[in-house]
């Protein structure tokens, strides 16, 4: 059999999930389940090795074709861009990018450039970009709902699942910027030399969503 | 301030010896398969005005160029392609030349990748460019040529072809916007299924919509035109997929058992230079595509001289990359022989190096005080032989 098909997993969350879901195809996913420190993992009976890394890793690795497929967040994928096939929404990771201020706060209000605390000033320059509005774009490393409190900032824009930790940190969105979910990316190449295979497993996954 | 003077600048490397002989040797195979083919090698500067660059149907967008001014303070850029360079020269001193132009070429193209990818931002082109001819054995004699050129290369490799033409008439159906083609276009190209069938159904149904939600699964072998004939009932769209297939079969016998060859509907690059064919080649073990080219029969026009092309250009670099990975750099050749000269006899020593070369050796004069040195050395370089020239006839160990 040829070397297995290499599969790059978001650690975490979307790694779970994705293991779910290559269970409920009924492949032994064992070893991922019991990995360790291990970081590839075989899934022999689907002639799959997972890798596990984190997010923006899982792109770069796609991109480069060391991994063949790979399972990421659209917030990574619209932060990162990038060159590869988005075959698949997985459905699962579901939540959104929003624009959040203080609770009251009028955003929109008089002629002033405001300021955006994010970690994702890609996805920030292109939503304001597209409304034709100049901001000030702050990158934010660890929890960005302080940048308002603080008045650092005059918005943010994040992830949002529940709304709770904006809502118990009086703050609230006020504009949805893209709904988010698990795709499955595959490298542009390896799509074409090992169609059959990847096909397959897609045909697979899709009837099992 | 920080010095720089110890390092290059990011996404550029030096290559030194075994890795200058990987690169020759792509370069000279690929030169050598062209010129044998009967193209002529053009060279053309690597600065260039940034006019060249923006056009109409180019897709260069400014902030992956290398830009720099002239002394009269006009924009130049660093050549970020070769074919519009060449499109320039076929539009203005080679514009009556007869007729197919057969030209090739290998330079260095430089764009800015963005930082920390493990992109290079000068990369070595080489690629041939038929103009004058539309006829679809001009598209044929690409194809060969590239089939050829990945066989040389002595490793599995597969060659897809498309035609951008399919994507096109097919959204000409539409009426809509050319805002909301482009994001057509952008999702097929990235076989974004679910956004592409988001946005479609935002604009209707029926049958030209039905087969756009497909063109991005129409890819694989010789099956892919009859999914397609399934899907599209249009006599022109028809006609172009049964010339794709008649091409698709010839490639595939001229290919053999060396290669594949592929189809891909859905290609369809951003870039407006292409016009007809679109042709993609990749070897196993390399996560982007090594070949790349298609028909651009409206580009040279956009300096003034309508004629039909189509041309490739195969990426130097990422295949030195695929040679690296699959094994070891070939070993530098060490010289055959060092000369020694004694004292007094150092012209005779360089004349007698000059004659042992000339018999097609590889032969040093040692730089050397002494013979004990000059020893040492040749045992450290493992150099077999060290020839003595003391005056009195030639002593060789």
């Amino acid at each position: 059999m040829s070397r297995p098909i290499r599969m790059a997993l978001t650690k975490g969350r979307l790694e779970k999930d994705t293991v779910g879901l290559l269970e409920k195809l009924g492949f032994d996913c064992t070893a991922v389940r019991e990995k360790g420190r291990k970081l590839i993992l075989p899934v022999p009976d689907a002639n799959l090795e997972v890798v596990l890394a984190k997010a923006n890793d899982v792109i770069t690795y796609v991109e480069h074709g060391v991994c063949d497929m790979g399972v990421v967040g659209k917030d990574t994928i619209m932060e990162m861009n990038g060159k590869f096939y988005e075959l698949v929404d997985l459905g699962f990771g579901r939540c959104k990018f929003a624009l959040a201020t203080k609770k009251g706060y009028d955003f929109y209000g008089g002629y002033g450039i405001k300021t955006i605390a994010t970690k994702y000033p890609n996805v920030s320059r292109h939503f304001f970009e597209k409304k034709g509005m100049d901001t000030e774009i702050i990158k934010i490393e660890g929890s960005v709902e302080l940048a308002p409190l603080l008045e650092l900032a005059d918005g943010i824009v994040d992830i949002v699942e529940t709304g709770t930790t904006l809502k118990e940190n009086g703050l609230e969105v006020i504009e949805d910027v893209a709904p988010i979910s698990a795709r499955l990316i595959a490298n542009t190449v390896s799509l074409k030399m090992r169609q059959a295979e990847i096909e397959r497993l897609i045909n697979m996954i899709e009837e099992n969503l | 301030m920080r010095n720089y003077d110890l390092i290059t600048p990011e996404g550029t490397k030096d290559l030194l010896f075994g890795e200058c002989i990987v690169r020759r040797n792509v370069e000279n195979k690929l030169l050598g398969l062209f010129k044998s083919r009967g193209y002529s090698e053009m060279i053309t500067p690597g600065l260039e005005f940034f006019d060249v660059f923006n056009l109409n149907s180019s897709y260069f967008p400014q902030e992956n160029l290398y830009k720099l001014t002239d002394t009269k303070g006009r924009l130049l850029v660093m050549r970020p392609d070769s074919t519009m360079p060449i499109a320039r020269v076929v539009a203005t001193r080679l514009k009556d030349a007869v007729l197919p132009l057969k030209l090739c070429y290998d330079q260095k193209v430089y764009r800015t990748e963005p930082a920390l990818k493990g992109r290079s931002d000068e990369i070595v082109q080489a690629g041939i460019e038929l103009i004058g001819s539309q006829l679809r054995i001009a598209d044929l004699e690409v194809i060969s040529t590239a089939v050829d050129s990945l066989k040389a290369l002595g490793m599995p490799f597969s060659l897809e072809i498309g035609h951008i033409g399919i994507f096109k008439a097919l959204v000409g159906k539409l009426d809509v916007s050319d805002h909301m083609k482009e994001k057509i276009r952008s999702r097929i190209e990235t076989k974004n299924f679910p956004a592409l069938n988001d946005l479609l159904d935002s604009i209707g149904s029926g049958p030209v919509i039905d087969a756009l939600k497909k063109l991005p699964a129409l890819f694989g072998g010789e099956e892919v035109f009859e999914k397609a004939e399934e899907l599209i009932h249009d006599d022109s769209i028809t006609c172009l997929l049964d010339e794709l297939r008649e091409i698709y079969r010839d490639a595939a016998e001229i290919c053999g058992s060396d290669g594949e060859i592929t189809v891909d509907l859905g290609i369809v690059n951003k870039t407006d230079y292409y016009t007809g064919l679109i042709i993609k080649g990749y070897l196993q073990g390399h996560g982007e595509e090594v070949l790349s080219g298609g028909r651009y029969d409206k580009l040279i026009s956009e300096f003034g001289y309508d004629v039909p092309a189509v041309g490739f250009a195969v990426n130097v670099n990422a295949i030195e990359k695929v040679i690296a990975k699959s094994g070891e750099l070939p070993n530098i050749p060490t010289a055959d022989a060092v000369v020694y000269a004694e004292p007094g006899c150092e012209a005779e020593a360089f004349k007698t190096a000059r004659d042992l070369r000339a018999q097609g050796l590889i032969v040093e004069n040692a730089l050397f005080e002494d013979l004990d040195s000059v020893r040492e050395y040749a045992m450290e370089r493992k150099i077999p032989k060290v020839v003595v020239v003391d005056g009195s006839g030639k002593e060789e160990e």
